[in-house]
């Protein structure tokens, strides 16, 4: 992939594990998981084990999302219009497991297919497949023409497979050959420039990408690997996720453990942690300090979260930011050395050391000014700057025909708009009307 | 700098809704946000941004127009001041430029301000950065002795028909700057071309013993069989005088020199595209060439003119490095970026030579070019999302 972006950030963490698995309560929210309905299944008060049915996606009450804790239901938080914030649970000294029973590698080849989509529903791991272009759940009625496992993150900074596959290996692969009953055909993705270190696992590997952020996602692979429009609608996992099925199935019981990757202006490493640790735990400064924010999921991807916020589902990284919200007396005339740009203009062009990121917007909106600038990153080859006005003039069938579904939700022609217009923003909320019209939701 | 912030901070009641200037809305945030960048920060995804924005974009082809400024306001003053039988010491001639130069600037920039500022405030929207450029670009492709009635009536046709009643910046067909040249160029033809009126008159010194003519002026007037290098060697005009352009002409669009260190600061911050650039230069060189091949004694003397001097003479360099690559009115496309300012190259060399009435093609050429790419982007983006595999 040519296209795509990399930032030179401060904030990349050593390879060092550090582990915080006590805590005096997790949370669970569905706030990270896009098109969910929830149906929330317990109130205040409930006594919950870990792997208890917490709530269920009303498009599909099967699937289940389970608890990462046991012990008493605390609180129950909704945000705006009645939305499900959060559900608290305090934890017990001793918390109770539910026992959704192993399945064992032999087994494997004789369980149906229906038998383990059913067992991964119950157990709140099926959540972690997902479906290309609309990243929804996967449907478990449908049969994809291939899963998609991709082992890295270029979004900034999450662990890599060396890192997160240590010593579980066995498991990882368990995890694939489940999968494997489930779709005809598994792509392992991973990076060029990724060192691997087990042999074993670079043999498995099917496809190297290479290329900046985001060449890694699955949507960008399928744009470059697709032969047809039939493989359009291809799952995909995490490669951390496949080794949590993994664990699941051999276990018998949900997987509480998460490693997340926690990154300050001042430092950074990478956490064991709990599924729904609370981000003040995991980040204390942002509750400290008021002109610092969090990101959970990675600082392209992830959504802005507060202290009261906890680990989502798919979160595996917390970046603080610096705020960035004091103006800037003549700021357009300065030189610019320290001001970190995709563009030429600024002298930081030729400093190379490391930036630190904040959330400031430098700039005010405007009018498209039809730069191109958009288009130059845009890892799918949309034309941003003209797809939008396809979305803003309501032309559904032509901003379909430029490749409105291929967009990866990658952020890069956000970021990189002189104009500060959102585009990303426009290009998701396309994507999910035009989703919610063709589902019937 | 603290003075000037507790200055908006104290004002800022009086222009928010229910003050008293509230109509006044965009001139004070446009003031406010020209001396702060604001402390603006995300709400959506992602939550990092560039550093760049529209004021930063703008204001590097501020940069770019600081030579041919200079040298506009030195080359008029220069040239008034030898026409005048004045003194030719730099500083004097630097303030006899500014005496002519100056005003016209402060009219385009006043008048055009004030139709921004009147737009902004009806339809609510913040003042956009791109004026700062056009109200700068437009009087330095006129000529030094327009009345300033007529660059007030100019620039208020460029940013009115021009941009405002397409909807404002980014939706403008035409280069609002040069849609304003247009309008005095068909409007008062006889401020706007002719020999008269390409040196500027100051009061004292001698007779006036130099013409004014341009070197296109001079071009367009040579005689089947006359060769046009030669004439304007025989009236003291080189190559190289063409090139830095210390000649009569339109206010800062003479010096092919300049031009190039706009281009190659342009170029080099990624403002412009080299892609309209070169593909100018290419296309009037070619066609400057292909002419050559119809050159003899009984043809037309603009068949046999080295293309280079097509390249200098003029305003071609100002046009297709400033005008030419408005993002706006130029296409967005990359591949037809070329096809633009190939045809823009070529419409030029083809006015200039075979349409005497209009000695300076680039302008017409431009405004051509400005009309046919939406077509070129249409064509372009059709041929590109052909190759996609469908997802619906």
């Amino acid at each position: 992939m040519k296209k795509g972006l990399d930032l030179n950030v401060t904030g990349r963490p050593v390879d060092h594990v550090s582990r915080l698995m006590d805590m005096d309560c997790v949370g669970v929210s569905p706030a990270g998981i896009p098109h969910i309905k929830p149906k929330l299944h317990v109130k205040v008060d409930d006594r919950v084990k870990q792997g208890s049915l917490l709530y269920t996606d009303k498009r599909n009450p099967d699937i289940a999302f389970v608890s990462p804790g046991g012990g008493t239901i605390k609180a129950v938080d909704f945000g705006p219009r009645h939305s499900i914030r959060a559900v608290v649970i305090q934890l017990d000294k001793d918390e109770e497991r539910q026992v959704f029973g192993t399945v064992e590698p032999q087994q494997l080849a004789t369980i149906s297919k229906k038998e383990l989509t059913q067992h991964l529903m119950r157990g709140g791991i099926w959540p972690l497949i997902r479906t290309l272009p609309f990243r929804d759940i996967a449907d478990p009625a449908v049969s994809p023409p291939a899963i998609i496992v991709n082992l890295d993150s270029l979004d900034l900074f999450q662990a890599g497979p060396a890192l997160y596959l240590k010593g579980s290996l066995d498991t990882f692969f368990f995890g694939l050959d489940a999968l494997n009953r489930l779709a005809p055909e598994i792509y392992l993705v991973t990076c060029h420039k990724t060192d691997l270190l087990e042999p074993e696992l670079a043999l498995a590997v099917t496809h190297r990408v290479s290329g900046k952020y985001p060449a890694d996602d699955p949507g960008v692979f399928l744009y470059y690997t697709r032969a047809s429009s039939a493989a359009n609608r291809c799952w995909f996992i995490h490669g951390r996720d496949v080794l949590l099925l993994g664990r699941f199935l051999s276990d018998g019981v949900y997987p509480i453990e998460r490693l997340v990757t926690v990154s300050t202006p001042d430092s950074a490493e990478h956490i064991l942690t709990r599924s729904g640790a609370p981000i003040s735990l995991l980040a204390p400064e942002i509750s400290a300090k008021t002109n610092l924010r969090a990101v959970a999921g990675g600082l392209w991807r992830g959504r802005s979260v507060g202290p009261d916020d906890y680990l989502g589902l798919y979160d595996s990284a917390v970046t603080v930011l610096p705020a960035g919200n004091d103006s800037e007396f003549l700021g357009f005339l300065r030189p610019g050395v320290n001001k970190p740009s995709h563009s030429r203009a600024f002298l930081s062009v030729f400093n190379k050391t490391p930036f630190v990121p904040d959330t400031g917007r430098h700039g005010e909106e405007r009018a498209c000014i039809n730069c191109g600038s958009c288009t130059g990153v845009c890892p799918v080859d949309i034309l941003p700057q003209f797809t939008v006005k396809t979305i803003l003039a309501g032309e559904v069938e032509e901003s379909l025909a430029h490749g409105l579904l291929d967009c990866v939700e990658c952020g890069l022609c956000t970021y990189v708009c002189p104009s500060k217009i959102e585009l990303n923003s426009i290009l998701q909320k396309a994507k999910k009307s035009y989703y919610k019209e063709s589902a019937g939701h | 700098m603290k003075i000037i912030r507790k200055i908006f901070d104290s004002q800022r009641r009086h222009f928010r809704p229910g003050g008293r200037l509230t109509m006044l809305a965009p001139l004070f945030n446009a003031m406010e946000t020209f001396f702060f960048i604001p402390g603006l920060v995300t709400r959506q995804r992602p939550y990092v941004r560039d550093s760049l924005d529209l004021k930063r974009f703008m204001s590097m082809v501020l940069l770019a127009l600081i030579p041919p400024l200079l040298f506009g306001i030195y080359n008029t003053g220069y040239q008034a001041s030898r026409a005048g039988g004045l003194s030719l010491g730099p500083a004097a001639v630097m303030g006899r430029g500014l005496w002519i130069v100056l005003p016209l600037i402060i009219v385009s920039y006043a008048v055009g301000f004030f139709w921004e500022l009147l737009f902004a405030s009806v339809r609510k929207h913040e003042i956009s950065e791109g004026f700062l450029v056009t109200g700068l670009l437009f009087p330095l492709t006129l000529p030094p002795t327009i009345p300033l009635w007529q660059a007030a009536l100019g620039i208020s046709f460029g940013v009115v028909i021009g941009k405002e009643i397409f909807g404002g910046t980014g939706r403008n067909i035409f280069n609002p700057a040069l849609t304003g040249r247009a309008f005095l160029f068909f409007a008062y033809p006889a401020h706007m071309s002719g020999d008269p009126v390409w040196v500027a008159h100051l009061s004292g010194g001698g007779a006036d013993a130099v013409t004014g003519a341009t070197p296109l002026g001079v071009a367009a007037l040579c005689q089947v069989g006359q060769n046009i290098q030669s004439v304007l060697s025989g009236r003291d005009v080189s190559f190289l005088k063409l090139f830095i352009g210390n000649y009569p002409g339109s206010v800062g669009g003479t010096s092919a020199l300049c031009c190039l260190i706009g281009a190659v600061i342009l170029i080099a911050t990624g403002i412009a595209s080299y892609r309209i650039i070169i593909g100018g230069v290419a296309g009037l060189l070619v066609t400057g060439w292909l002419l050559n091949h119809f050159a003899g004694p009984m043809a037309q003397p603009w068949y046999g003119l080295n293309p280079l001097y097509h390249l200098v003479m003029g305003g071609f360099a100002f046009g297709i490095v400033y005008m030419a690559t408005d993002p706006v009115s130029a296409p967005g496309m990359d591949p037809v970026k070329w096809v633009y300012g190939f045809l823009i190259g070529v419409l030029t060399v083809l006015i200039r030579v075979f349409n005497p009435a209009y000695p300076e093609g680039v302008m017409m050429a431009i405004l051509f070019m400005n009309l046919f790419s939406p077509l070129l982007d249409h064509v372009s983006v059709t041929m590109k999302l052909k190759k996609r595999i469908p997802n619906v």
